[in-house]
């Protein structure tokens, strides 16, 4: 099971390499409070659904881990947890099985 | 070498498709509920339920290690039963959503996750004659269909944005197993609503999926193409 550093790290690389393939400046060097999604994010939908599904995928290539990021609760939670790379990984450490 | 996922491989139109596209040269994973006998270089076959989201992920992953990515996804799989609506069982009507409207669901979600550095793929889904001509007896087997039509359109505007079409084809009757069992003058009825009033054969689909396929239609989205001319 990975710990909270490894999954920030999963994510980060997740970043990285979605901003290279949206060419997305801002994002190529990213930091865990830099906004993804939201207010000021540089992502838009289309780019979030990628970042997600890579997440997810990498989740599972790397510990055979079957998360789902866009659940019920995540769309309904008061703050959103694509705003950055540190609420994204708050919300995969919530769902890792216990 | 261009990758195509085709369900529903092991017989009729969805073996002849498999058929057809390793004669053009595309790599090619089919799947069915068993085991296929379609043995060939560039052929690869998984023996899975197509509304088992656990085996659909795990053919996907397999997918991605092998191919990285892959072109092409035509969910030929499909199942129907004619039936009264008076007299058919639930168990009927979730089989048949099961397998018509979650195994197309599944596969078009998993594998436009491979598709995404395509660049330019296709998705092209199977819907009936049975939906606009408002069959009898087809009552679940024509709303399975009307559902996957629905989700062609919304998901060939979803899946817009990462260069992916997503298409339907709706065949007439063809000599299959899906049709074995069709009184015949209940056939000849249906015929005779068809603009052009003969049984369709498997070349008439591979037709219309191939013109979906084509480098050229990358401008046509969301579209649903019935044979024989019904409307």
């Amino acid at each position: 099971m990975p710990d909270r550093q490894a999954v920030e790290t999963l994510i980060l690389d997740s970043v990285k390499m979605l901003a290279e393939d949206f060419d997305l400046e801002t994002l190529k060097q990213p930091t865990p409070e830099l906004a993804l999604y939201g207010e000021d994010g540089a992502l838009d939908s289309m780019a979030l659904v990628n970042l997600i599904a890579d997440i997810e995928d990498a989740l599972s290539e790397r510990y055979a881990l079957s998360i789902a990021l866009a659940d019920e609760k995540a769309m309904s939670a008061k703050n959103s947890p694509y705003r950055n790379v540190q609420s994204l990984t708050d919300a995969v450490m919530e769902r890792l099985p216990a | 070498m261009r990758t195509i996922v085709i369900t529903g491989t092991r017989k009729g139109i969805g073996r002849s498709l498999a058929e057809h596209y390793l004669s053009e040269g595309w790599q090619v994973a089919g799947c069915s509920r068993s085991a296929s006998d379609l043995e060939h270089a560039h052929y690869q076959h998984f023996a899975l339920d197509v509304s088992d989201e656990a085996a659909v992920v795990n053919m996907a992953r397999q997918l991605k290690k092998k191919y990285t990515r892959v072109d092409a996804l035509v969910n030929n799989a499909g199942i129907a039963s004619m039936n009264h609506a008076l007299l058919t069982p639930v168990s009927t009507v979730n089989r048949i959503f099961q397998t018509n409207v979650v195994g197309t669901f599944l596969f078009c979600r998993e594998m436009a996750k491979l598709m995404r550095r395509s660049g330019s793929a296709r998705i092209v889904n199977f819907t009936t004659v049975a939906h606009p001509l408002n069959l009898e007896g087809e009552a679940i087997y024509a709303a399975s269909k009307a559902a996957i039509e629905s989700l062609t359109r919304i998901l060939a505007r979803e899946l817009s944005g990462l260069n992916i079409t997503v298409n339907a084809v709706g065949p007439t009757p063809i000599e299959t197993d899906l049709i074995r069992g069709v009184p015949a003058a209940k056939m000849q009825a249906l015929l005779e609503r068809q603009a052009i009033p003969r049984m369709g054969t498997v070349d008439d689909v591979v037709n219309a999926v191939d013109f979906f396929l084509r480098e050229e239609s990358d401008f046509i989205t969301g579209q649903v193409i019935y044979l024989g001319g019904v409307s």
